[in-house]
């Protein structure tokens, strides 16, 4: 019984073991000697098998380096946290990141990525468009190379807006009397749909109305949320719901699919949402296939236009044993070529302003070169390593806000109050 | 030497032992909240008593703190009252009482993360059990007004078994002979319940009180599973926005002084108990 016993844990010992061995670091190098970089990214849109070949063309052109491609799991939230325990832990397991364009100033911050300003050359930097490029800038060091770009924008339809006779709002205020002319007469149909839930896309559509009065939340590194400007937005955006009536209160718990099929089958008139809506809306066997149109967000009198910036940079690990190759890497995703290919292959919207005067692209691809002054006008959420913190205020007191639990003025001067703290600015 | 000290030195060991597994980190923790840290920055600069300070006027966490507070006052009064009536029932003999006894705890057997899953499908608007019998659409997780109570709903469904058996045992305690003389001398079954069943049964009760006090008040997995503390933080307790500020941004400073606040309320409550439960003893 007690041999047994013995037995029993000293098996179970060598199985828990077992992978902390397989998990010790092994020299990885091919037979010829080469080095190896491993490439960590989110799901590739559409066919990996395309990017996949890019790859293999830069293992062409550089004879010796061999790239190891690995995805991470889908949810963004869960790649952070995959990057922040393995980085804390000074981990070389991954030389190349991808990373959310909110992460690199945290990273950086963080001391977890290499400089790469040397890998542009001089006044290459103009060459991308100005939004994505602050986001990687920290005190003069470039921690990462913008690799593609997202930004919020208003989608309608035509059919709609013609059957009326409107044309498409530029203000706030034209939105909400189009939307609820035409709403008042069809049957079964949402104004204006957008992204409410507690969660980082309800903060995106927070800034874009916010931005779009003139409001800030960082002023030089200060929190400035409690303003009238701000209070302004956020009362707009709960008055959609419940005193104009153009968005249903599902918009609370939306995030950006549910929205996207509304507005796919037919049910909605305007919707908020990212670019990549596009193809499936002219996909065959659409509801709105032809229908759809898309333009920049609207704004309140007296301001301008504000879309969210969005989309993915490359950096390299501080802690990988071949920056080298590493930055090789980054270097060739990044230039013109491949972005061009990209854009052709899995539709990323490049981050190099040139591209969008492509022939090719603008033959292949109208509605990505038809955005290229919203991309242009795309503002960075607050760029600053305290971002991730700063955000778990920031949904909880917006999602009060449109839930009416919290009037703006206190959801605002209660997040002001909470990001001071954060900042370490006392209490 | 005396016998007093030879005793010293055989608990000696234990002091040591219970010392580096709780004072220690008790007091690390008390540290770290003076401090103001953040772990991926290497930042911790010692700020004395900003943090509590702070706490004060923050929010959120009396918003946590009220959640907390109601979460534990309704789900243990009704835990009790419902254990209770359970416990008299089973109390009772008829037939097939091993099996029902085995049956009213399954809910407590099942691990509390499953169960919050189990109950997050049930309280599903459109697939779920709950709308598809009441004929209604609530979004029960979603409204900030029903989340925080289907919270309580399903830790009543898990615990009360707990405390229906720990006051089963408390009336097989009960001398028969008591009931005896007092159905002798005529004594109706409430005045029964009154006079011996619930004053006989008083210590039990503080004993569960205390246990589940001290557990509602530290709630985590159940609400956490159950709704992650939305809808706008409605139903965030006090240990969900420790975790998230300790373990979700690394604020190791703040997310301690919020550790040290749970542990001062339920050692204050745990002290309220007892003195009660002394008060009692005493006489």
């Amino acid at each position: 019984m007690f041999i047994s016993a013995v037995r029993v844990i000293s098996v179970l010992a060598t199985l828990c073991a077992l992978p902390l061995l397989a998990g010790c670091p092994v020299e990885q190098k091919n037979p010829r000697d080469g080095t190896t970089i491993v490439f960590k990214h989110g799901k590739i849109a559409g066919d990996p098998g395309q990017f996949r070949k890019l790859l293999d063309r830069f293992e062409r052109e550089n004879p010796g380096i061999t790239v190891k491609d690995e995805t991470l799991p889908a949810s963004t939230d869960e790649q952070h946290q995959y990057y922040v325990i393995n980085l804390e832990g000074k981990s070389g397991d991954f030389d190349v990141i991808s990373m959310d364009v909110i992460w690199v100033p945290e990273f950086a911050r963080a001391g977890w990525l290499l400089d790469v300003s040397h890998l542009l050359g001089p006044g290459e930097e103009n060459a991308f468009f100005p939004g994505p490029m602050r986001a990687v800038t920290m005190n003069d060091g470039i921690y990462a190379i913008p690799w593609y770009i997202d930004a919020g924008v208003l989608y309608y339809r035509k059919d709609l807006l013609k059957k009326y006779g409107r044309s498409v709002p530029e203000t706030w205020s034209e939105l909400v009397i189009t939307a609820q002319e035409i709403t008042g007469q069809e049957r079964g149909l949402y104004g204006f749909i957008w992204q409410g839930k507690q969660y980082e896309g309800l903060v995106c559509n927070a800034l874009e109305f916010i931005w779009s009065n003139g409001g800030e939340v960082l002023d030089k590194g200060k929190p400035v949320l409690d303003s009238p400007r701000n209070a302004e937005a956020l009362r707009f955006m709960r008055d959609l719901i419940v005193k104009y009536g153009v968005t249903p209160p599902l918009v609370t718990t939306a995030i950006e699919e549910p929205t996207r099929h509304l507005f796919g089958s037919g049910k909605a008139l305007f919707m908020r949402n990212w670019p990549y809506a596009w193809n499936i809306f002219e996909k065959q066997g659409s509801a709105v296939k032809g229908n759809v149109g898309v333009a920049p967000l609207p704004f309140f009198p007296g301001n301008r236009t504000a879309s969210t910036l969005g989309g993915w940079q490359l950096g390299v690990n501080r802690f990988s044993r071949q920056p080298e190759a590493a930055e090789k890497l980054v270097r060739f995703l990044t230039s013109p070529a491949s972005q061009k290919t990209l854009a052709l292959s899995v539709g990323y919207k490049p981050t190099r302003k040139a591209l969008y005067k492509d022939p090719d692209l603008m033959r292949q691809q109208p509605f990505m070169t038809s955005l290229y002054g919203i991309f242009l006008r795309a503002r960075p959420r607050p760029v600053t390593p305290y971002y991730l913190m700063m955000t778990q205020v920031l949904q909880p007191e917006f999602s009060a806000a449109l839930a009416g639990i919290k009037s703006p003025e206190a959801a605002l001067a209660s997040a002001q109050k909470q990001v001071r703290h954060i900042l370490g600015e006392g209490p | 030497m005396n016998s007093r000290d030879q005793g010293n030195r055989f608990v000696l060991p234990a002091v040591i032992a219970l010392s580096l597994v709780t004072v220690y980190p008790v007091l690390s923790v008390l540290s770290m909240s003076l401090h103001r840290k953040l772990l991926l920055f290497d930042i911790s600069e010692f700020t004395g008593l900003d943090n509590y300070r702070f706490l004060l006027s923050d929010d959120r966490f009396w918003n946590a703190f009220n959640n907390t507070v109601y979460f534990t006052a309704l789900s243990v009064s009704l835990e009790l009252l419902l254990g209770l009536g359970i416990a008299l029932l089973l109390n009772r003999t008829f037939r097939f009482k091993g099996a029902m006894t085995a049956l009213v705890l399954v809910p407590w057997a099942i691990p509390t993360a499953v169960s919050a899953r189990m109950w997050e499908w049930m309280y599903n608007t459109d697939f779920g059990i709950l709308n598809h019998l009441l004929g209604l659409k609530i979004n029960w997780l979603g409204s900030p007004f029903w989340a925080m109570n289907a919270a309580v709903v399903m830790d009543v469904w898990k615990t009360t078994p707990f405390v229906a058996i720990l006051l089963l045992a408390g009336l097989k305690m009960i001398p028969q002979d008591l009931y005896q003389a007092a159905r002798i001398d005529g004594a109706g079954a409430w005045s029964i319940f009154r006079r011996i069943t619930l004053p006989l049964l008083m210590p039990v009760v503080l004993v569960v009180l205390i246990f589940r006090t001290m557990d509602a008040f530290r709630v985590f997995d159940a609400v956490y599973v159950l709704t992650g503390g939305g809808p706008a933080n409605t139903t965030e307790t006090l240990s969900i926005y420790a975790y998230k500020v300790l373990f979700q941004t690394l604020q190791f400073g703040y997310g301690s002084t919020l550790a040290i606040v749970v542990f001062l309320c339920v050692g204050a409550i745990s002290l309220l108990y007892l003195r009660v439960l002394t008060a009692r003893a005493e006489p």
